[in-house]
């Protein structure tokens, strides 16, 4: 009896116990989040994906942009990669903790469209007369819906073919031309091979859907019915399409004559594909744009940059830009989402983009940055940083070249790769293709089906 | 687990003395007096009932709701589709290639760290000078993180700067590309999840070995056995509850072995090493497709349990305790 009340007894004090704890915590928190709006300005809560150098100048610019201004202060987080970003946008729309301003990438577009959680960027832009022009065709156009423009195109990387100067003159060849086709490069792969004597590879290509839509974009060739979804909503993949073909034939041509080296697909195979070519082990590879940077660091002016490679006999149509863009959130406040908008238009000023590609290697999504001192001076010590930002410049936008307009995407990336793989190891093109296309084409359907689009 | 599977077993059992026998009856007694035992019984139960069913019991349920249907881009239920899911699952290529990576997967790591971790403990359990280096040597991988130890083996696997092609070209064997080849990949991340398991096992085999009474061995000798007849008649019985507990509880982590994957080969090359539990992961988290994912998550549910009910089942019968 006396046990079982000192039981009781023991129970409570517990159970009191953790709600103080409890309730500690939660007023602490409270206090935390409370500690910001106490200055008086408006709090603009800013989500976005950047690590390592773009991380660092995105913090410098939310520092400055409080600094110069006492209205609004941004409090920039880190929220992890692109990916877990729209899931986290999409699970916490309309909660304290979504953020008024956040970063997502470029196939999240549509995605991002439909969800309704947002305010087109477009509004402010009529609002303020803001001068739209200023922002590159090219870049703007993945985030443009029927003339009106979504979401700010913030770190904008296209595609970019890389090649070892060092090792081409090592060997007497050619260089290939800064808009090559399919043969240009095969022809430079299988030299370097043969006269090495097997020394260095010719070639790789990651096993990457982005590089395989890049090659199909090029080619002025759409992934998807209705022009990538532009005009009205995709209902068939089309992945086995003539140029869609011929740009794996051209990986197996270099696969067949034994100058392709095959690094799988993720993030190990871009740092081993990057390590065996800064090592001269590895002639030409592609990637994003954004790491010209890095391997300039390392290579100096023996990188050699060109635009991507596009079919034999055809006219370059352009690529998408990739990357991500800057989306503001509509459940919050007009006061909080002006604020937004404010250090969007401070992010891609003339001057702040300028700043940005020469610290991250990521394109200028400003026209005027490349006027600016700092872009001016950088590109005359090293033109090939150059390179990138022209075929940005010169790319008119069209339904082929601006991305693809279709919900949930990554699953495609996924597929694609996969079809990639197998053909890198070998497998038959048409049959690996039309695996992916048909995987991807019963994502389609459900995914349709259940968010009630035809 | 540990201590209701093993240990426990061989705690001495508190003799019972006719006082403290009659105290025992006496409180039993006070008991059923009590007509308020359930009310006693909810308010104890309570908090933990309340926990388990918040975030256990209904999650299991809605994941198994939410299997039924196609969900929208919100990971919202949207069209009634039944079991459809489950017959589109189970008629996929790629999942049904997950189910046999997944089985190759689980069952290598468990056979294969049963048979090392038994042979570091037995060489360990030996008197040998600087045995103890060696001790707390096999235990280390117990401290060392997925994601370090990911990264570890990463750097061993490296095409270009890994030491294990660097060996391989010294002694002139065919460099292997242990994470781009499909067959190797599935070989890469099972050894090291078998070293990543070994620390633990090493231990709980060890400290069976130690607890294997000295005396049926000098029987063994006396009775002129070698040593062999020895391992398979004494230690073996002796340590097969051990086995089992090991056993059990390496396949079912090797189940859920998700960080490795992820940091390792991200389920590729070509899904060779696409296990049931990281597709589930990239299902939910990265194509943003719930119900897929759900579905899933049940079939795995109701393989983890088959298999553990057999593990049961058959093991238990032999298991000499």
């Amino acid at each position: 009896m006396t046990s079982l009340k000192t039981g009781w007894q023991r129970y409570w004090q517990w159970l009191v116990g953790v709600l103080v704890v409890l309730l500690a915590l939660g007023g602490f928190a409270y206090n935390r989040t409370r500690a910001h709006a106490d200055t008086g300005r408006t709090k603009v809560v800013f989500w976005h994906e950047m690590k390592g150098p773009g991380q660092k100048a995105l913090d410098s610019y939310v520092k400055e942009f409080n600094r110069k201004q006492s209205k609004y202060e941004v409090v920039a987080e880190f929220e992890g990669g692109y990916n877990d970003v729209i899931q986290k946008i999409l699970n916490t729309h309309g909660t304290a903790a979504s953020p008024a301003l956040f970063q997502s990438m470029d196939i999240s577009t549509s995605q991002m469209y439909h969800s309704g959680f947002t305010t087109p960027m477009q509004k402010f832009v009529d609002r303020d007369h803001y001068d739209l022009d200023q922002i590159i065709p090219g870049a703007k156009a993945i985030d443009m819906r029927q003339g009106q423009l979504l979401a700010m195109t913030f770190n904008a990387s296209q595609t970019a073919l890389y090649y070892n100067k060092a090792v081409l003159r090592k060997y007497g060849i050619t260089p290939p031309p800064v808009d090559p086709t399919y043969s240009d490069i095969t022809r430079v792969a299988k030299e370097i091979h043969s006269k090495s004597h097997g020394q260095v590879k010719g070639m790789t290509m990651e096993a990457y859907s982005w590089l395989f839509e890049q090659l199909v974009a090029n080619a002025g060739v759409p992934l998807t019915n209705h022009d990538n979804g532009h005009t009205g909503n995709a209902t068939k993949a089309d992945f086995t399409s003539p140029a869609a073909i011929k740009a794996m034939e051209w990986v197996k041509e270099n696969i067949d004559a034994g100058d392709f080296m095959n690094f799988g697909s993720g993030g190990n195979a871009s740092a081993n594909e990057s390590a065996s070519f800064l090592s001269g082990h590895l002639g030409i590879f592609m990637q994003s744009s954004a790491l010209t940077g890095q391997l300039y660091k390392t290579l100096k002016n023996d990188l050699g940059v060109t635009y991507y490679p596009r079919p034999d006999g055809t006219k370059a149509n352009g690529i998408a830009v990739g990357g991500a863009a800057l989306w503001i959130a509509n459940d919050k406040p007009a006061a909080v989402q002006d604020g937004a908008w404010e250090f969007t238009k401070f992010l891609v000023n003339a001057q702040n983009q300028a700043d940005w590609q020469a610290k991250t290697g990521y394109l200028a999504v400003n026209k005027q940055s490349k006027d600016e001192p700092q872009l001016k001076a950088l590109f005359k010590k090293s033109p090939v940083l150059a390179v990138s930002g022209d075929q940005l410049a010169r790319t008119k936008p069209n339904n082929t070249n601006s991305g693809v307009f279709v919900d949930g995407w990554v699953p495609a990336r996924t597929a694609i790769q996969n079809a990639m793989q197998q053909i890198f190891a070998g497998e038959d093109i048409k049959k690996s293709l039309t695996t992916a296309e048909n995987t991807y084409n019963k994502v389609l359907e459900s995914n349709n089906r259940a968010n009630g689009r035809n | 687990m540990i201590s209701s599977l093993r240990p426990s077993k061989r705690r001495p059992q508190p003799q019972l003395t006719p006082e403290t026998g009659s105290q025992v009856t006496a409180g039993i007694k006070n008991f059923e007096l009590k007509r308020n035992d359930k009310y006693y019984a909810w308010l104890f139960l309570g908090p933990s009932l309340l926990v388990l069913s918040i975030f256990v019991f209904y999650p299991m349920l809605r994941t198994f709701y939410l299997s039924l249907f196609l969900t929208d881009n919100f990971g919202r239920p949207t069209v009634f589709v039944g079991f459809q899911n489950y017959v589109n699952l189970l008629a996929t290529k790629s999942y049904l290639a997950s189910l046999q990576a997944t089985g190759i997967y689980v069952v290598g790591v468990a056979t294969f760290t049963i048979i090392v971790g038994l042979l570091l403990a037995a060489v360990a359990n030996q008197k040998i000078k600087g045995i103890e280096f060696f001790r707390t040597i096999f235990t280390s991988t117990m401290g060392v993180s997925v994601s370090v130890s990911a990264i570890f083996w990463l750097f061993m696997f490296n095409p270009s700067i890994g030491i294990l092609n660097k060996l391989a070209v010294g002694l002139h064997l065919p460099v292997v590309n242990w994470l781009t080849d499909p067959h190797w990949a599935m070989v890469a991340v099972i050894m090291t999840s078998v070293w990543m398991h070994l620390g633990f096992t090493f231990l709980i085999f060890f400290g069976a070995l130690q607890s294997v009474p000295k005396t049926l061995y000098d029987a063994a000798d006396v009775a002129g056995t070698n040593s062999r007849y020895q391992f398979w008649h004494i230690t073996l019985p002796m340590i097969s509850p051990t086995l089992f507990f090991v056993a059990v509880i390496t396949l079912i982590s090797s189940f859920k072995s998700f960080g490795l994957i992820d940091l390792m080969t991200a389920g590729g090359p070509t899904n060779a090493t696409n296990l049931l539990v990281y597709r589930v992961y990239r299902d939910a988290f990265v194509d943003g497709n719930y119900a897929l994912a759900s579905t899933e998550s049940i079939v795995l549910a109701v393989i983890i349990a088959l298999i553990t009910l057999i593990q049961f089942k058959l093991l238990a019968k032999r298991v000499n305790y």
